[in-house]
């Protein structure tokens, strides 16, 4: 499964927004098969943690579904 | 041109901080809750430069869909669904209906615009559908889905009487403008009504609004366009069939269903007790009639 990785810069409702290590920002929709909550990624947003997001493409939008979240701690953070 | 005063406070280009209460400054009203708050769309003065609609998915972070060219319309976006919740619709018309008939040259096609939202009706449809609360009534009058409650069942769905609701295949809940709660809560008037550059868009309390579209009616009457009527304000055509008045009404110049809206919605809870009544009458006449078949061959 394809991942991304970077900081949650907008979060509305399930879905947010990340910017990765090159600026570029990407619209990603919280699959509601997730181990995440919706209410989880606003605090994700505020701490500017450093995640990874396993996603698929979404139907017919320019955006993905993101199927996993995890923070990344320690050496995995860059 | 008049200023609210409180703009001479706020002369600098850039801010460190938000403005206290900025609705007052941008719409002309203070945003408290207890009040009931809504959209008045004047379609005449609407441009369908869809700013309304860019603002909206903007703000509320929503994906573009419907990818690729409708063909059948300049209007790419189609329709209301859960990634789009402002749309406007672009109405081609052969002549204007009396306004500019004469001054049009031959085979040049006219336009109706209009910005379609959720109507945030009084009697919500929606959110009588739905049976685990995710629907409620913010202290803003208005309707809202909450995501961590929404199941996907999608009652919702059919209940709406404008077709504006819709489940997402991506995240499966279900979807619709929310009248921006979050900027409502802050003091800020909606993305939409705010980016709109003729005003065809006007947020306010409603009161104030039906006030102002009776008095717009009666501008255009005036000026000759005597088709002019305003559709969703209490006893107008769209507050039919028990929904009570519509939080987002319109001033149209045509038909409603012109514009793709229904010409006397209705709300599906006034059915279910004569679709009750129909169904018992109709078990007890069959239970009558097998009783009579079954007693005449004993």
């Amino acid at each position: 499964m394809p991942f991304m990785e970077g900081t949650i810069t907008i979060v509305q409702e399930s879905r947010f927004q990340m910017t990765d290590d090159r600026g570029a920002s990407h619209l990603f929709s919280l699959s509601p098969h997730a181990a995440a909550d919706p209410s989880q990624l606003a605090p994700l947003a505020a701490q500017q943690s450093r995640i990874r997001v396993k996603f698929r493409e979404g139907d017919n939008i320019i955006g993905a579904i993101a199927q996993s979240i995890s923070v990344m701690t320690g050496g995995e953070a860059r | 041109m008049s200023f609210h005063p409180r703009v001479q406070d706020h002369t600098q280009s850039t801010f460190d901080h938000v403005i206290a209460d900025e609705s007052e400054l941008t719409a002309g009203c203070k945003i408290e809750p207890g009040k009931s708050y809504g959209f008045f769309t004047d379609t005449t003065v609407c441009i369908g430069c869809k700013a309304c609609e860019v603002a909206c998915k903007e703000w509320n972070n929503l994906p573009a869909d419907n990818l690729g060219l409708t063909g059948q319309s300049f209007d790419n976006t189609g329709a209301l669904s859960a990634n789009t919740w402002r749309h406007v619709a672009f109405v081609e018309r052969s002549g204007c209906g009396g306004v500019r008939d004469m001054g049009e040259v031959p085979f040049q096609s006219a336009w109706l615009m209009m910005s379609d939202v959720c109507k945030h009706c009084h009697n919500a449809p929606c959110l009588e559908a739905c049976p685990t609360g995710a629907l409620f009534r913010t202290e803003f009058d208005t309707v809202v889905v909450q995501q961590d409650i929404c199941n996907g069942c999608g009652y919702c769905v059919p209940a709406c009487p404008f077709g504006v609701i819709d489940v997402s295949t991506n995240d499966g809940k279900a979807h619709k403008c929310t009248l921006c709660y979050d900027r409502l809560k802050g003091g800020l008037e909606p993305a939409c009504s705010k980016s709109c550059p003729t005003d065809s868009i006007q947020f306010g309390e409603l009161g104030d609004l039906q006030q102002r579209a009776a008095e717009r009616v009666d501008t255009l009457h005036g000026l000759g366009v005597t088709s002019a009527y305003l559709y969703g304000t209490p006893d107008a055509p769209g507050s039919t069939g028990g929904l009570g008045h519509l939080g987002a009404f319109f001033l149209l110049t045509e038909r409603p269903e012109v514009y793709n809206l229904p010409v006397a919605p209705t709300r599906p809870a006034d059915r279910v007790a004569p679709s009750l009544m129909t169904g018992l009458l109709t078990m007890a006449g069959l239970a009558l009639a097998a009783t009579a078949v079954l007693s005449r061959r004993t």
